[in-house]
């Protein structure tokens, strides 16, 4: 145990130093082709300066970060924690190559752009908007200000904390996300998610026919918006919506297409007297 | 309502801050200033109209609610729809002399929107492509040892992809589509069948995105309840969204301790339960 003295230890600064440079620019060089790997790497430089006194040693280094490299941004910042603690290890002279660093980058980079993707910008982010679209009535700045405040919060101090876990445990930091605990707090959080986004369906959205019947005394028999509103009110509007679902997930039709496809049936609807915005001057 | 040359620079601006890889950092730009709720609000302080900008702001905040981008593809622009489609939007429902905060002004907004918003995508590409030629700055940098040029193949040449593919197209639409969105009022009829068409899709339109984000979050068929208990508590009994959120708590509460007691505890599997497009046999 001699040589614990010469043992390298990332300090808190330069670890800061890396947070904040994927922080900020984990997707400012973004490509097609190359996607996140610059903003890996430039976040990886002050790590690999500290370590490696010689130049020689980090230009070898960063060798291990060229690969490929994509995921979900928030999230994947407990990857770039953990590399660090690996390139840590690596200058320690522990069994570590660029090899493993990049076994672990690749094995983990899918699993977390799945949940990261479903959990942020699926769950997160909506739940979000939709108390501020709450407070956003009458044209109110109120609720752009609370999302900027709230989500601003979350994210720096959300994935400060992600950094430091994957630097403190290595790979065990994401058995929190993937494991059983993981899972029960996702679908905890999918439920969540789910009544909110239905929850700013039937606040916001409103789709309604005004289709009427008019008998021959020239007075209204059947008004068709009020029989469906005595049915379940809003009926039309989660009908179009589980419509828009149906297309994309079961007929694997692209959004773009989808509206598309709306315009057609709102043109064919606005024809028939089924639609009519009641729009005048 | 008019744009000028300076608030439409200011507009380009913030396009460049907040669009897909953009300059401001993707939690900050992208998550936060290129959000149309939030860019509802910038705009409105650039062009003077903080009332309708939120208004237009929240509009199309609904069709975009859920903006997942798996594996770096979107089928439509933020930095376009909250920079090019809210101004434009705003000038056209003021060119209409629509009350602001009316459905209809609001469905004006969703369709504006959300066709700039579409054709935008052109820009996100054309950004990624002109980042490649940075990237070959970079991997040259690599290759010959010099480290700390990395730093500004990283945070500094993507403003050169920006200027040209943010801020420029930003900056002409805006102020050249200013004249041309009033322009349309004469063209158009509002009790024509065009005018008709675009308001109702506009009312349709965030069922789109409502409808993005449940093919993010729903896996089986039993997960459209919790979906559709949300919508009866707000179209059905009327709560707001803090209430619903609030009863969506509890729910969440009992699924916890009802996954957590769930016997085995050999469920280390990395598998997410996020999007997947062929789940025939769950449905």
């Amino acid at each position: 145990m001699e040589n614990t003295n010469n043992l390298k230890k990332l300090d808190h600064k330069t670890l800061t130093k890396s947070f904040h440079r994927w922080f900020w620019g984990a997707l400012t060089c973004f490509s097609q082709e190359h996607m996140q790997t610059f903003g890996y790497m430039a976040s990886m430089l002050p790590i690999l300066k500290k370590l490696y006194p010689k130049h020689e040693d980090q230009v070898k280094a960063i060798q291990a970060y060229t690969a490929f490299f994509n995921t979900n941004p928030m999230l994947g910042t407990v990857i770039v924690g953990i590399t660090a603690s690996m390139e840590q290890a690596r200058a320690n002279g522990k069994e570590i190559d660029g090899e493993t660093i990049n076994d672990m980058r690749a094995g983990l980079m899918g699993p977390i752009a799945g949940i990261g993707d479903s959990l942020i910008d699926g769950t997160l982010v909506p739940i979000l908007l939709g108390i501020s679209l709450g407070m956003s009535t009458g044209g109110s700045p109120l609720g752009a200000i609370f999302y900027i405040v709230s989500w601003v919060l979350i994210a720096y101090f959300g994935q400060r904390f992600l950094y430091f876990r994957g630097y403190r445990f290595g790979d065990q930091a994401v058995s929190f996300l993937v494991g059983k605990q993981g899972a029960a707090i996702r679908r905890a959080i999918g439920i969540v998610g789910s009544m909110v986004v239905g929850g700013v369906l039937a606040s916001w959205v409103n789709v309604e026919t005004s289709l009427k019947l008019y008998g021959a005394n020239g007075k209204v028999f059947l008004n068709l918006q009020d029989k469906l509103n005595s049915i379940y009110p809003g009926l039309l509007t989660v009908v179009v919506t589980l419509f828009c679902w149906w297309l994309m997930t079961k007929r694997h039709v692209s959004a773009i297409w989808t509206m598309l496809i709306l315009v057609v049936i709102s043109l064919i609807g606005v024809l028939v007297g089924f639609f009519n915005p009641g729009l005048s001057y | 309502m008019t744009i000028s040359w300076i608030q439409a620079g200011l507009l380009g601006l913030f396009a460049c801050l907040c669009s897909n890889s953009c300059m401001a950092g993707q939690a900050v730009g992208n998550y936060t200033i290129g959000r149309p709720l939030v860019g509802g609000l910038i705009c409105g302080l650039i062009l003077g109209d903080l009332q309708l900008g939120i208004a237009c702001g929240v509009a199309m905040q609904l069709v975009y609610i859920a903006l997942v981008t798996p594996g770096g593809t979107v089928s439509a622009d933020v930095r376009a729809i909250s920079y090019i489609g809210i101004p434009l939007a705003m000038v056209a429902i003021a060119s209409q002399g629509l009350n602001p905060l009316g459905g209809s002004a609001a469905n004006l907004a969703k369709s504006v929107g959300t066709l700039v918003g579409t054709v935008g995508t052109v820009l996100y590409y054309s950004v990624a492509t002109m980042n490649l030629v940075w990237q070959s700055f970079g991997w040259k940098d690599v290759h010959n040892g010099k480290l700390n040029k990395l730093t500004a193949v990283n945070f500094g040449w993507p403003w050169i992809s920006h200027a040209l593919f943010s801020f420029l197209p930003t900056m002409l639409l805006t102020y050249y589509g200013a004249t041309a969105v009033t322009a349309l009022r004469n063209a158009l009829p509002m009790d024509g069948v065009a005018m008709k068409t675009l308001f109702t899709v506009g009312g349709m339109l965030p069922c789109v995105g409502i409808a993005i984000l449940l093919r993010q979050i729903i896996g089986r068929t039993a997960d459209f309840i919790p979906f559709l208990v949300g919508f009866t508590l707000a179209a059905s009994l009327g709560l707001n969204l803090v209430s619903v959120t609030v009863v969506s708590l509890l729910f969440a509460v009992i699924m916890y301790e009802v996954e957590m007691s769930k016997g085995g505890g050999d469920h280390n599997k990395a598998v997410p339960e996020g999007p997947n497009d062929d789940d025939e046999e769950d449905i």
